[in-house]
């Protein structure tokens, strides 16, 4: 099975799993990316919402499992063929909902950029753009190293 | 008819077959920009999905990136709504449009 383990710093990412956790609560409520399909049936449309958002949670809980014992005492994870893809998805929905949730005063072009001053930005929001950018390089090292094995999955 | 009314206060024979036909025909699965995802993983969910080469797949999210929007399939609705889930699935933003060409 091909994997990757990646060391992280422990005081650096430690922190923004809390902002994860505190998002992860309201994953199961809404989507992260709103459905905008218009002429879908009522009923079909409760399906494919109910679905997912049990897909969203199931994938935010697997990018929170990565950071399990190992990861509080060595600073590691690992990343596999079994969770890339999850991971990978999860990453994004969370990354949508910081946006909407923190982010929304950054214009769109600072944020495809990553061109901010961090010490600007007010406490909660300069937590919640490293936990964005972190969440980005977990999905670029996933693409760079593990893309095949979701392209085949 | 009364009683069918009365119970389905929310359609009728005649609105159903005409949402029937209204969703004849082609239909056009558009992915729309957003901000947040990564050009790298974009890239790789059209690739996931539509199983487009790297070059197309660059293509639409290139589109999709500077236009705002990229047409990245057309069909039938049915199975155009299926791509528009399995793009949400991946939280990409799409739409579906009627292909006024055909």
């Amino acid at each position: 099975m091909k994997r990757i383990e990646v060391k992280l710093s422990l005081p650096v990412v430690a922190p923004l799993l809390d902002v994860i956790k505190s998002l992860s609560d309201t994953m199961g409520r809404t989507l992260s990316a709103p459905l905008t399909i218009a002429d879908l049936d009522p009923e079909f449309r409760e399906d494919w919402t109910a679905e997912l958002l049990e897909a969203q949670t199931s994938d935010v809980g697997v990018l929170l499992a990565l950071f399990d014992d190992e990861f509080f005492s060595e600073g590691v994870i690992a990343l596999d063929e079994k969770n890339a893809e999850p991971v990978v998805r999860a990453c994004a929905a969370v990354r949508l909902r910081l946006r909407e949730n923190y982010l929304k005063g950054i214009a769109d072009e600072a944020l495809e950029s990553s061109d901010l001053e961090l010490e600007e930005l007010a406490e909660p929001v300069r937590k919640a753009f490293m936990c964005y950018l972190f969440l980005a390089t977990l999905q670029e090292l996933i693409i760079q190293h593990l893309d095949s094995t979701i392209l085949e999955g | 008819m009364a009683y069918f009314a009365e119970h389905n206060p929310h359609t009728s024979p005649e609105s159903h077959g005409a949402t029937a036909l209204a969703l004849e025909g082609i239909w056009r699965v558009v992915v729309l920009n957003d901000p947040v995802n990564l050009m790298s993983y974009v890239v790789m969910v059209f690739k996931k999905v539509f199983g487009f080469d790297e070059t197309t797949a660059r293509r639409h999210m290139l589109e999709v990136h500077e236009q705002g929007r990229s047409v990245v399939w057309s069909g039938l609705r049915e199975k155009a709504e299926a791509y528009a889930f399995t793009l949400q699935q991946w939280h990409l933003t799409a739409v579906l449009e009627p292909d006024e060409a055909h």
